[in-house]
């Protein structure tokens, strides 16, 4: 098994077996293999697309030596879907390359279904009037599509999908929740075992903020109906509060109750924008969500 | 599309490219289809299977052959009319002198190590030629444009050292797995399969000397009549059983850590080896880099995580096969992240350490990574890099100072952009290279040796490996090809002595200019006399100042504080190498603050300095130094912000 991955340890290195899975599963039409094309192409052959698919209707011409490396002179008059191809081939055996003698802007104006076979469709140099049409085509079709046009040292790439899930598997801000808010009984009880005015100093600052927090916000909780602080004047208020229980201006547990008091300000439930979400009909995360009865984990 | 300016300069241009790899495959391919006529590629390396994915002008049939070579008849295909000279050479070759380099206009890099980055450099200065940089890592990549007089050299900034470990870590007090890596490679492997009469730290202790006694020594050799399994099974309990009880014993090393728990074979793995290991003997496989230990024992994965069971199979299995297939090379071998019996060798055994000392054990897929220092690489982050590369060639043909741009490629979208552009600083100057600036170094004259001085500033801080060493007009040391007997048995009887006792005595005060002829450079360094140093932040004994050495990583601050420091990875210098994989594994990037002495000014966000107005090209930042012997290309790091902040414009 060493063998045959050897090829693709380095990307391995960047996307795991999983990432070149997907990639390996993907069949991808090009559309129009001029230099923007190629190149494209090329990367993907060489990370191990599963197939590729190249629609050009165009025969090869001089002109075309002098910006496209995988055209060579013995190429001239022959097809440019047929050399670009054999040449992609000739880079990665492992991919299943196709290629069709045929205009792009007749395929979308003739053959639409022709375009549902496909995992990616990348579409280069058209015309807007045909970048639309493919658009709805492959919308439809649920096809993912990039367009990508080159001027000189100028162009642009496109992205057209329709939904695209994304999980943040390394974020880089972190949120812990405490669940100060509503500490669970053994998180509860644990606090209970703290005297917040214990008499001894140096018992008084090693109380854990944790704690100090809990406390705190209970016994403003207990004092405010039975909310939290929530504007801005009551979370100053509130730091306030935890201030005028410091003994000591060396007290670093209290430094650390304060800057951490917002953990108590977060509202307590899931965020609007996830809530709707899960609502969601279309959502891959549908069947998640009736499966969880508290969405605590958020 | 090009003006007939840029395309008259760049008909009559020529070439040098160094490395025919990721970012030269791209670059050569580029440079032949804007035009360049005249192109000379220097690259020591031969091709490899995991070069395939990326290095798209070799095919399979080419592995073995020569990178420079191939890369010019590929080439040479579609632009039949241009000139290509291939080098299938080491850059540091003394033939590429200053005198090769002047013929050239402008010299582009696609390296893969530090050390060929700095002589290209220092050959560049002194040819005066312009030089382009660059470096990807997975997604990130730079371009840096270094023009003698008018931008900082490649020297400038300093550069991350790589890094090494204090050797207690790796012997006694491992935490991560990269620790035990770098024991199973560098100790285990090489007092097992290396040179016998290299001095190995294998059975070093914290504890006192009086434990270790002579037969220790033996305890690795295989003895006349001993069979392999027995043999195996001895070096197993001693290395995981006995010598980390010993270890265990020292009460004062695990105060405040936890004690590593002895494995024993026994206990791991039944007596009944010959009916558990496959089959050895049936096995008639006469090509040596095929035998695999994973195959014999039927573990097909090289993702999955063996158990203690499995690696402690693995460990017995590849050191019966070293024996059993490999005999002739026991005693010369040195580990090689190609080489699949080394690889499943080494991750069997960090693991079994790790597993001793409550780390998580890894898979062979990812130890390879860690003990191979192999760099994660892709095709579009070098096409992008090497299209770059190309844009800068141009500005510095057409001699656009003004035009000239760093550009970074990030991984992830930063101020709306991926590629961010950057106006090059000017001259540090107090670089030694390029400024010619002197240093200061301070150190015990009355005790520290010549050869000291030479190792770890000469060599180890200032990438000389040829030094000529002169007090005065008192030639101390030099190195050549072209010395008499006496001379080397001089210089030899000189690195022995004491500086105040060399026969021009250096003391406080004295100035020593060290020189390498082939990077024509000269490096001035004031002595200063000091009696005692710290053994913990100055172990080395020295403290060279002037020369601005990158602060450690993050969570290293341990690896600068000892005496000796033992690397992960095969490169030049002593013991210092580098930990790439790990680094990016993790997500952690080096930050390197700013150095002191710069003029730049903090003003976040400028967008002055980020936008490039000038040429109407898309330009785009940070990179990270990873030394390694693969040969994938590799990244600089700069700090970020610094990089929004106000740029002195080039005059």
């Amino acid at each position: 098994m060493a063998e045959p991955k050897t090829k693709y340890d380095r990307q391995l290195r960047i996307w795991g077996e999983q990432g070149q899975a997907a990639l390996e599963k993907a069949s991808v039409c090009l559309l129009n293999c001029g230099p923007t094309g190629s190149e494209t192409l090329k990367n993907l052959v060489l990370g191990g697309i599963g197939s590729i698919t190249v629609i050009d209707g165009s025969k090869v011409e001089v002109g075309d030596l002098g910006n496209n490396f995988m055209l060579d002179e013995s190429c001239v008059g022959e097809s440019k879907a047929k050399s670009v191809c054999a040449f992609l081939q000739e880079l990665n055996d492992a991919v299943k390359a196709k290629f069709i003698e045929e205009y792009p802007e007749a395929l979308i104006e003739m053959n639409p279904p022709f375009f549902s076979q496909f995992t990616l469709v990348v579409a280069t140099q058209l015309g807007e009037e045909k970048m639309i049409k493919l658009d709805r085509i492959c919308r439809e079709a649920n096809v993912m599509l990039i367009f990508a046009r080159s001027y000189g040292l100028t162009g642009f790439v496109r992205i057209s999908v329709k939904e695209h899930t994304v999980v943040e598997s390394k974020p880089d801000h972190f949120l812990d929740d405490l669940r100060l808010n509503n500490p669970w009984p053994e998180l509860r009880k644990f606090a209970e075992t703290f005297d917040l005015n214990v008499p001894d100093p140096v018992a008084h600052k090693h109380t854990p903020y944790v704690v100090i927090l809990i406390k705190m916000s209970e016994e403003w909780t207990n004092s405010h109906g039975g909310s939290l602080p929530s504007t801005r004047e009551e979370k100053r208020e509130f730091k306030e509060l935890l201030k005028s229980k410091m003994v000591a201006i060396d007290e670093d547990n209290y430094k650390e109750a304060i800057e951490a008091s917002f953990k108590v300000f977060a509202p307590p439930g899931i965020k609007l924008a996830l809530s709707k979400v899960l609502q969601s009909a279309d959502s891959s995360f549908f069947p998640f969500s009736i499966a969880i009865g508290r969405p605590w984990i958020f | 599309m090009v003006s007939e300016r840029q395309l008259e300069a760049i008909k009559g241009a020529k070439v040098l490219m160094v490395g025919a790899g990721g970012i030269g495959c791209e670059l050569l391919k580029t440079l032949a289809l804007s035009g360049f006529q005249d192109i000379h590629i220097i690259d020591m390396d031969t091709i490899e299977v995991s070069n395939l994915n990326r290095q798209f002008l070799f095919r399979q049939s080419h592995v073995g052959q020569s990178k420079a070579k191939v890369a010019r008849d590929a080439v040479l295909k579609f632009r039949p009319q241009m000139s290509i000279t291939a080098h299938h050479a080491n850059v540091k070759d003394p033939k590429f002198n200053v005198e090769f380099f002047k013929q050239f206009n402008v010299v582009l890099n696609g390296l893969d190590n530090l050390d060929a980055r700095r002589h290209v450099n220092r050959l560049c200065l002194a040819a005066d030629v312009p030089l382009v940089e660059s470096g990807t890592t997975g997604f990130l990549g730079q371009v840096t444009v270094h023009v003698k007089g008018k931008t900082e050299c490649y020297e400038c900034q300093p550069k991350p050292a790589p890094k090494t470990y204090p050797v207690c870590t790796i012997t006694s007090t491992p935490s991560k797995f990269v620790h035990c890596i770098v024991w199973a490679k560098d100790l285990l492997f090489a007092k097992l399969f290396g040179d016998r009469n290299q001095e190995n730290d294998l059975n070093v202790r914290s504890s006192d000397a009086a434990s270790s006694s002579d037969h220790a020594e033996d305890v690795f050799v295989r003895r006349k009549d001993e069979d392999i399994d027995p043999y195996g099974r001895r070096i197993y309990d001693h290395v995981f059983g006995y010598n980390i009880e010993v270890a265990s014993s020292n009460e004062e090393t695990w105060k405040n850590r936890n004690r590593p728990k002895p494995i024993y074979s026994a206990d791991v793995m039944p007596e009944n080896l010959t009916e558990q290991n496959g089959n050895v003997a049936k096995n008639c496989v006469v090509d040596t880099s095929s035998v695999s230990a994973m195959a014999s024992l039927g573990l097909k994965n090289p993702q999955d995580t063996w158990t203690l069971l499995e690696s402690s199979r693995i460990f017995l299995e590849a050191l019966k096969l070293f024996f059993a297939k490999r005999e002739k090379e026991i005693g010369n071998l040195s580990f090689d992240k190609d080489d699949q019996l080394a690889v499943e060798f080494v991750t069997a055994a960090a693991n079994i350490r790790a597993a001793s000392f409550g780390i998580s054990l890894h898979s062979l897929f990812e130890a390879k990574g860690i003990a191979g220092n192999i760099v994660h690489a892709v095709a579009t982050t070098n096409a992008i890099i090497a299209g770059l590369i190309v844009i800068e060639a141009i500005k510095v043909l057409l001699k656009d100072t003004d035009k000239y741009r760093m550009t970074y490629c990030l991984e992830h979208i930063t101020k709306k952009m991926l590629l961010m552009p950057v106006e090059p600083y000017e001259p540090n100057k107090s670089c030694y290279v390029c400024s010619e600036t002197p240093l200061s170094l301070e150190i015990n004259t009355s005790r520290s040796k010549l050869r000291d001085f030479v190792e770890k500033i000469v060599k180890a801080k200032l990438g000389i490996n040829f030094p000529l060493i002169m007090h005065g007009s008192n030639l101390l040391y030099e190195v050549g090809d072209d010395l008499d007997e006496v001379e080397v048995a001089n210089y030899a009887a000189n690195l022995e002595k004491v500086l105040s006792q060399l026969p021009s005595p250096v003391t406080n005060g004295t100035m020593l200019t060290v020189e390498d002829l082939q990077q024509e450079l000269t490096c001035n360094i004031n002595i200063k006399h000091r009696e005692e140093f710290d053994e913990e932040k100055e172990p080395d004994g020295m403290l060279l100042s002037g020369w601005t050495q990158a602060p450690p990583a993050k969570d290293d601050k341990q690896s600068m504080n000892d005496k000796q420091s033992i690397g992960n990875g095969g490169d030049s210098s002593n013991a210092l190498q580098t930990e790439p994989a790990d680094a990016v594994k993790d997500g952690e990037m080096e930050e390197i603050s700013e150095p002191s002495g710069k003029k730049r000014k903090l003003s976040e966000g400028s967008k002055a300095s980020i936008l490039d107005a000038t040429d109407g090209t898309r330009n785009h930042k940070e990179v990270e130094k990873l030394d390694d012997d693969d040969d994938d290309d590799v990244v600089m790091f700069d700090d970020l912000d610094s990089m929004t902040n106000k740029k002195k414009r080039l005059q």
